[in-house]
């Protein structure tokens, strides 16, 4: 289980803590939808956990062991999947695959086998030789998913994994994650889109101006009592996003 | 090990297939410098011709003083300027080893009534033949007003690893060398801030790839072109000056000392590159601190205006510019022929300079991800 506890966090110069005191409990083996506005802090969440900034305070433990020393043991036991396309446009995609593999201490046999591996899961072998900047959407995002798999990581951290992609490829991509949650992975999984959360999240967490609102599986958010009163209609999880979060424009 | 190993390897790589397929990087690594290399050596080749528009300095130094008043007013003039002459031979030595005065004659005791007493005369190296075959007649005929037989008379060329004037090739290939070195800043800050703002380099820090591993693994491929650099621009000084009608560029003596005063130049024009690289929040940021930057220490350093035709005060501040202290270590090796001590000061100082700014990048990038 990835557990956060209490965790807070401020930007250098910023007036307002992006977290205040957050926690939240990802069990093993499932996906842990993070809903959020914009500004929400999910991004920040991601990148503390990711390794890329300090929290000021609190706690991250993965199986009760603090994540810093699982990330130093086990480096490759963490895999980061960021909303952009996080690879290198002048390389074809094998090149993409054989460097961000190699910087993480795969090498011969071994590489080769999980490039091969992962290019047949994203489904993009037949793009590998092309450069990356000049695929469309769906296959960038595909890409940008094998990368993060290379290492086979126990924990997954998926932020916004399908902006701007086709249906077909939502579809695909919304499989493949589900697949990989069956493998017995821990995901953590931000997203805009509601029915997405809806359809592969296990459980879910509202976050806003860095604070948890409410937190557990998707049948026990909407069974909220105070959320109940006013979602009087189909009790969506867009409707309760939208009550505990404000109708208030964000940036 | 085999780890670190595996990721400087795919680093390198990486960094090596992206700069070869950046075609505008490449350009103004490569063909900007050589371009500049041919036209300001053809352009300014009459300019620097024999010192012209600066008389040489010159000074008699003779136990007489009415003789020593002879012979300076009998050589003055036609391009040779006197001045104050030194206080001893031993001192003359030294000022002709720092270029200034370029020449010093010294006259023996009993010079008039001596029929065989000898002239010796001390020179710059870097002073062209045939302005030393000029001053040499002058010398002959202003002896001819001391004495009715014209005296014999020893050349010594004294070294000189301080001072003195190149041609134009000379000072123009590693001036512009050492500007085009400096141009990484480029395509490095290029590729870092698209690195950056594309998430790579988040994604790399997530992949426990430490900073420094990065920066590590720019500098590898930056130091290799550098090098690359200097082999091209000393080829085209050497051959396409020369077969469009300029002067050929002599080479060192020393290979090693060339390459050492290059790998420290590279290194010291990396750091740059990559201080900026991380300073900078946009391309275009970077685009303007590191060009303005490059351009002024350039302009200070006397890549583009020689140092030697600045008035004193300006050389003064130029001496603060690492372009000026890349020229000086290029000048010891290419120039004076000179030893591993000539080229110490300017290297430590380049050393020094790109430890500084590393620890400067590293810093910053450190104080940004804290909270």
């Amino acid at each position: 289980m990835l557990k956060v506890d209490s965790v807070s966090f401020r930007y250098a110069g910023g007036e307002e803590p992006v977290l205040r005191q957050l926690s939240i409990d990802v069990p093993a083996g499932g996906i842990f939808g993070l809903l959020g506005p914009n500004g929400a802090g999910k991004t920040t969440l991601i990148s503390i956990l990711a390794g890329q900034l300090h929290a000021a305070s609190g706690r991250i433990t993965v199986d009760d062991a603090p994540l810093e020393d699982l990330r130093r043991r086990e480096p490759a036991s963490l895999g980061l999947v960021p909303q952009e396309f996080a690879f290198y446009p002048m390389l074809s995609c094998a090149e993409n695959l054989r460097f961000f593999g190699g910087v993480q201490g795969l090498g011969g046999a071994r590489l080769r086998e999980r490039v091969a591996a992962v290019a047949a899961f994203a489904r993009i072998e037949n793009v590998l030789a092309r450069r990356a900047g000049e695929l469309s959407g769906g296959l960038r995002r595909r890409l940008n998913l094998a990368i993060g798999l290379l290492t086979e990581p126990r924990v997954l951290l998926l932020d916004e994994p399908t902006v701007g992609v086709d249906p077909q490829s939502r579809s695909f991509l919304l499989d493949s994650i589900r697949a990989l949650a069956g493998e017995g992975r821990t995901i953590l999984y931000t997203s805009h889109y509601m029915e997405e959360v809806e359809a592969i999240c296990d459980r879910v967490a509202i976050i806003d101006a860095g604070r948890v609102l409410r937190q557990g599986t998707l049948a026990e958010l909407l069974r909220d009592e105070a959320a109940v009163v006013t979602v009087r209609q189909g009790r969506s999880l867009e409707q309760l996003f939208m009550h505990l979060t404000s109708r208030s424009l964000r940036d | 090990m085999r780890r670190l190993i595996r990721t400087l390897t795919a680093l390198w790589l990486k960094e090596w297939l992206a700069l070869s397929r950046d075609v505008h990087g490449l350009a103004v690594l490569f063909l900007m410098p050589a371009a500049f290399i041919v036209i300001m050596s053809l352009a300014l080749s009459d300019v620097f011709r024999d010192g012209a528009g600066r008389p040489v300095e010159f000074a008699v130094l003779a136990s007489d003083a009415s003789t020593a008043v002879h012979l300076t007013d009998g050589i003055a003039g036609e391009g040779f300027k006197a001045t104050r002459a030194p206080a001893s031979e031993a001192a003359a030595r030294e000022q002709v080893r720092k270029g200034s005065p370029a020449l010093v004659l010294v006259v023996p005791e009993r010079f008039g009534a001596d029929p065989s007493a000898t002239l010796t005369l001390l020179a710059d190296p870097t002073l062209p033949p045939i302005q030393i075959a000029a001053f040499l007649q002058r010398v002959h005929g202003a002896t001819l007003a001391v004495k009715s037989s014209s005296p014999a008379l020893n050349l010594e060329v004294v070294g000189n690893p301080h001072g003195g004037r190149p041609s134009s090739v000379q000072q123009n290939v590693p001036a512009w060398l050492i500007f085009g070195m400096f141009l990484v800043v480029m395509p490095i800050s290029a590729l870092f801030i698209a690195e950056r703002r594309d998430g790579t380099l988040a994604r790399l820090v997530s992949q426990r790839v430490p900073f420094s591993m990065l920066l590590l693994g720019k500098i590898g491929p930056l130091f290799v072109i550098n090098l690359v650099q200097t082999a091209l621009m000393l080829a085209a000084g050497r051959t396409l000056v020369p077969w469009l009608g300029g002067e050929s560029l002599a080479m060192p003596a020393r290979w090693d000392l060339l390459a050492a005063v290059a790998a420290c130049t590279s290194l010291a024009a990396i750091g740059w590159g990559l201080l900026v690289a991380v300073a900078s929040h946009t391309i275009e940021q970077a685009t303007v601190i590191g060009g303005v930057g490059t351009i002024l220490a350039a302009a200070l350093g006397g890549i583009m205006v020689p140092r030697f035709v600045m008035p004193e005060s300006m050389q003064a501040w130029a001496a603060l510019s690492p372009m000026a202290w890349a020229l000086d270590g290029f000048h010891a090796v290419m120039l004076r022929q000179g030893s591993a001590v000539d080229i110490a000061l300017p290297c430590v100082k380049l050393l020094g300079l790109a430890a500084a700014l590393l620890a400067a990048a590293l810093w910053l990038h450190h104080s940004r991800r804290a909270a």
